[in-house]
């Protein structure tokens, strides 16, 4: 490097800590409270026991995402088994069992108004199936390809529009009718594992090798904030139902919840007895209980204001990959390595 | 030289984009913790009634338990 490069990547890094810096004041300057001492005088929810309703048997191989359609009943699920399964989760019948030309599936996506649905791995491609065609057949109807590594996750705005993130370290917000890139999110400095929607469509969470989860302003295309605090990988994340908190979920054995508006973390989800990663997680309706996944085939029920375990939910005879609970709040499907997805309430 | 040259602006250049957006996060408007916790709360107690994982699902208006029919020996 030379002498003047130098001299400037010193001045932009004292530059860089000096921001840091004041951005650690300003986000403890908005402490004058905890999230722990204004849930103080709620008492910690009752025991919550959920019953394994439904058992959805097909995926002949580990199973690796799962979705529930907007309609609470319709749910889509990807295994490395090469296929994608829509099921009616009430009758456990198989509404479509689409092949796939890749069986190395990561991720997959119901799109809100239930006619799509999305998939994709290490194909390093985003594939969109019209599940309404003329004909009745499910085909491919897109092949979103421009990421230079794997799929990790993807969530419909639209029938038009699909955001996805990706190893390469970006995410992606594209044009499903054209198959390009609108815009890319670059800014963190590890492969993306995981994105979540906000409520009002405006926003995206993007969760990282790089221990941080970004928001992004999807229209302008910009990361409005940045936060820290995992010492692992970030696997999962959520929204918290009002859209204004964020819940990730971390190989560091816990999840953490970080408000947008105070710009910070408020609390963690944690025990001692807990010493494997977080695979999934979904709140509940209310966003009073966080459901998540681990790597010890179990899931763990967590009271999200006083951080407290509060349930499990033991099923499963592998890792606990995926979780979704439906949009009416009545039922939550886990999904495993196993090669089952399970409806429990 | 010209590749040494290259791979330095390159670094300046991402050194320069890490403090451009840092410099966005730092400006952002924050609102105290009291604020934003107590709306949490309130979210959740305001919605506790209507979630059906803490309430609990009346096994007539569950969709997903079987229903037992009666049989008449």
């Amino acid at each position: 490097m030379t002498t003047i490069a130098m001299g400037e990547m010193e001045q932009l890094r004292k530059e860089a800590d000096n921001l840091k810096d004041q951005i650690t004041a300003a986000r403890k300057a908005m402490q004058d409270t905890t999230l722990q001492e204004a849930a103080a005088s709620i008492n910690v929810v009752g025991r919550v026991q959920l019953k394994t309703r439904k058992t959805l048997r097909g995926h002949l191989a580990k199973i690796y995402a799962m979705h529930w359609s907007t309609d609470s009943k319709l749910c889509v699920s990807a295994s490395q088994d090469g296929k994608l399964i829509v099921w009616d989760s009430i009758t456990t019948n198989k509404v479509n069992a689409i092949p796939l030309k890749s069986s190395w599936v990561m991720t997959c996506a119901y799109a809100p108004s239930g006619n799509l649905v999305a998939c994709g791995g290490l194909d390093n491609m985003c594939s969109i199936y019209n599940l309404k065609g003329k004909d009745g057949n499910v085909k491919v109807m897109r092949e979103l390809a421009a990421h230079t590594g794997y799929l990790s996750c993807c969530r419909f705005l639209s029938d038009s529009e699909i955001i996805t993130s990706s190893g390469d370290c970006t995410c992606v917000l594209w044009d499903i009718e054209t198959g390009t890139q609108k815009t890319i999110f670059a800014g963190h400095q590890g492969d993306c594992m995981s994105l979540a929607v906000s409520p009002d469509f405006k926003f995206f969470i993007s969760g990282a090798c790089d221990f941080t989860a970004k928001l992004w302003d999807i229209r302008e295309g910009t990361c409005r904030q940045t936060f820290g605090g995992h010492e692992s990988d970030i696997n999962a994340i959520g929204f918290f139902p009002n859209g204004n908190a964020v819940i990730t979920g971390s190989d560091d054995a816990s999840c953490k919840l970080y408000d947008l508006r105070a710009d910070q973390e408020l609390i963690t989800y944690q025990d001692s007895s807990i010493m494997c990663g977080v695979t999934s997680l979904a709140p509940s309706l209310s966003g009073r209980l966080l459901l998540a996944g681990y790597d010890d085939f179990n899931v763990n029920i967590w009271d999200t204001l006083k951080a407290e375990r509060v349930g499990v939910l033991a099923g499963h005879d592998n890792r606990v990959s995926c979780i979704g609970v439906s949009s009416d709040g009545m039922a939550c499907c886990t999904g495993s390595w196993d090669s089952f997805l399970k409806i429990w309430n | 030289m010209s590749v040494k040259m290259g791979s330095s602006s390159t670094s300046v250049i991402q050194a320069q984009k890490l403090v451009d957006q840092l410099r966005v996060e730092a400006t952002m408007e924050r609102f105290k913790i009291s604020l934003t916790a107590t709306d949490l709360v309130r979210y959740c107690q305001e919605h506790k009634r209507s979630d059906p994982l803490i309430t609990g699902i009346a096994a007539s208006s569950n969709p997903f338990k079987d229903k037992k029919s009666c049989v008449l020996l």
